[in-house]
């Protein structure tokens, strides 16, 4: 076959010209995180902020930039990060491109911990509720892989089932205790709608490792992971095994959530939206799906954070309202292309 | 031929059920090396079943299936998927996967952790792609390929894997019949010039006859007659399998029998 050695060049050179996309996702969320720093309800000039962030002199500027803007700049599009490749498994995992982890019920897991763990168990400060976050979205996805597990045969359809189910419960918990607690209402409200705004440093440097784990362990999945985009008996055929790969990217899927709900609570449709764009810019194999998700999700959610600051201005709107907003209109198009 | 050193494959006394539901009872069969096997029977008589056991795809209650001699429970999935390929019945992958993108899958029983992809990968990728004749359409969307095309593209990633034993569970379904020729002529190409051993399960009893080194019988769970087309085709046997009474000619053209079924029996 002489046309083989002409073909053998080609996938090679895909790679290669995947670069330039990186390379342009990379360059945009600097840009990202630069207007995160110098926009806002003050406005700086690029001098001050680099100033700013070695100054610690107590000013003024200091404090904002490196005290409130520098901290959102990089809690922001680390938890994008990890919602975007949490949503890329969470759709090859249930075979559903409108699945996202909301729809496994770890958002609303971890909504129910951190109400539960404030209004039961007493716990007031930041970094004890951002814990309980954490745990609530591990223990989510624990109770939503065994349940489905355990029904006979772990299929896409009934992890959404028993998610979607899970999810329902957990928020009508949620809605029970904001009902009957007035006196927290501000605060939990504030923390269940997600946000960047007056988080301190140290929940991006909690956060940060876990979301390097989740990461790792999900780029080790890559090539299962494509093949699971196939149904079960071509991914079986082909040697993956099934239970044992699902419930690794459980895994990889609820540490990454489990962080970025921690660090910022539940950012709505950020791991819906994400993986379509990804998609479209590097193609299906996980390796790129991945890659390009952790980059565009870390910009999604960096602008929806400088957006949050402007769109009712000089009051700040929750995040998870802005990406809610955009990832709603964005599942109406994709249903309406999906029917057309 | 030594019939125990040329079987690639041989079914050892497999039982297999779904609950209560006997699918395969004590079935027994082995398949030739080189050579193309077709499994035909009515519906539900187990024949898609035992393709999927051949490749591990079910768990037997009893019995197993010597693959080389070696029983196929003993290998780890990959080492199996780099041995026997199987093409399910009505596959499934992502209306936007391109060509080239399903035609890599076939390349994961050949990836490790430590050396992920390589110019092997890459040959077999492109010579799989070129020999089913869907490298000029690489990079289109497989939601937009004919019926035909779509076949093609997942041989081809079956072929990717590289395999000795390519098994495929009605692979002609849904296809014209210029399309179901083309499909079946691919597969015959693959086994004379390749050698690679064939499994196919059919439902057209003439394109079986037609195409088949060993045509297989499947009824209840068990083989219910094995042999040549010729030796096969028989109506007092297809009465038997079939419940349809039917007449057997010889095809003037490839000198095969076919059968003109009439009625129900």
């Amino acid at each position: 076959m002489t046309s083989m050695v002409e073909g053998m060049s080609r996938p090679v050179q895909a790679d290669r010209s995947r670069w330039p996309v990186y390379a342009a996702l990379a360059l945009g969320l600097c840009v990202a995180m630069l207007a995160s720093l110098t926009l806002g309800y003050k406005l700086y000039g690029l001098d001050k902020v680099w100033a700013a962030l070695f100054a610690h002199d107590g000013s003024e500027t200091a404090t904002v930039i490196a005290g409130l803007r520098l901290p959102r700049a990089l809690i922001a599009p680390l938890a994008g990060a990890a919602l975007g490749m949490a949503g890329v498994m969470v759709q090859t995992l249930s075979r559903n491109r409108i699945a996202s982890p909301d729809t496994l019920g770890l958002n609303a897991g971890a909504s129910m911990a951190v109400v539960l763990a404030m209004v039961v168990f007493g716990v007031g400060s930041l970094g004890g509720l951002s814990l309980a976050a954490a745990i609530g979205a591990l223990l989510t996805s624990i109770i939503v892989f065994g349940v489905a597990a355990g029904a006979g045969g772990l299929s896409p359809l009934k992890i959404v089932l028993v998610g979607v189910t899970f999810a329902g419960l957990a928020h009508a918990v949620v809605e029970i205790v904001l009902t009957s607690n007035e006196a927290q209402l501000q605060q939990l409200l504030f923390w269940l709608s997600g946000a960047f705004v007056d988080r301190p440093i140290s929940l991006f440097f909690n956060g940060l490792p876990v979301v390097l784990v989740g990461a790792a362990l999900a780029f080790t999945l890559t090539s299962a992971l494509d093949a699971l985009q196939a149904d079960d008996a071509t991914a079986a055929s082909l040697g993956v095994p099934l239970l044992a790969v699902r419930g690794l990217t459980f895994v990889a899927v609820s540490l990454l959530t489990g962080a970025a709900v921690s660090m910022a609570g539940p950012v709505a449709f950020v791991g819906l939206v994400v993986p379509h764009a990804a998609r479209g810019l590097v193609g299906l194999r996980h390796r790129h799906q991945l890659a390009a998700a952790a980059l565009v999700g870390a910009i999604y959610t960096t602008l929806a954070d400088v957006a949050a600051r402007f769109v009712i201005y000089p009051v700040e709107a929750p995040v998870g309202a802005i990406t809610a907003v955009v990832g709603a209109g964005t599942l109406v198009v994709l249903l309406m292309r999906r029917l057309a | 031929m030594d019939d125990q050193m040329a079987n690639r494959i041989e079914v050892k006394a497999l039982s297999l059920s779904y609950g209560p539901e006997v699918v395969l009872d004590a079935l027994s069969l082995p398949i030739p090396s080189g050579q193309i096997t077709v499994l035909a029977g009515p519906n539900g008589c187990g024949k898609s079943t035992l393709l999927r056991a051949i490749r591990r795809l079910h768990a037997p209650q009893s019995g197993q299936v010597l693959l080389d001699a070696e029983d196929i429970s003993k290998l780890n999935g990959k080492a199996l998927g780099r041995r026997i390929g199987l093409l399910a019945q009505s596959p499934s992958a992502p209306q936007d996967m391109t060509v080239e993108e399903l035609v890599r899958l076939g390349r994961y029983p050949h990836q490790a952790m430590m050396q992920p992809w390589g110019a092997g990968d890459d040959a077999a990728v492109a010579a799989a792609m070129v020999g089913t004749g869907v490298a000029e359409m690489r990079q289109r969307r497989i939601g937009s390929l004919s019926g035909g095309q779509l076949q093609r593209a997942w041989i081809a990633m079956v072929l990717a894997q590289e395999t000795d034993v390519i098994c495929l569970d009605e692979p002609v379904n849904h296809l014209d019949m210029a399309h179901q020729l083309d499909c079946l002529e691919l597969v015959t190409r693959l086994n004379k010039e390749q050698g690679r051993t064939i499994v196919l399960v059919l439902h057209d009893l003439n394109l079986a006859a037609r195409y088949a080194d060993q045509l297989v019988f499947v009824a209840d769970g068990k083989v219910r007659e094995r042999g040549t087309p010729e030796t096969m085709m028989r109506s007092d046997l297809i009465d038997e399998v079939f419940n349809v009474t039917a007449e057997i000619i010889i095809d003037p053209v490839h000198k095969r029998p076919i059968c003109i079924p009439h009625r129900r029996s």
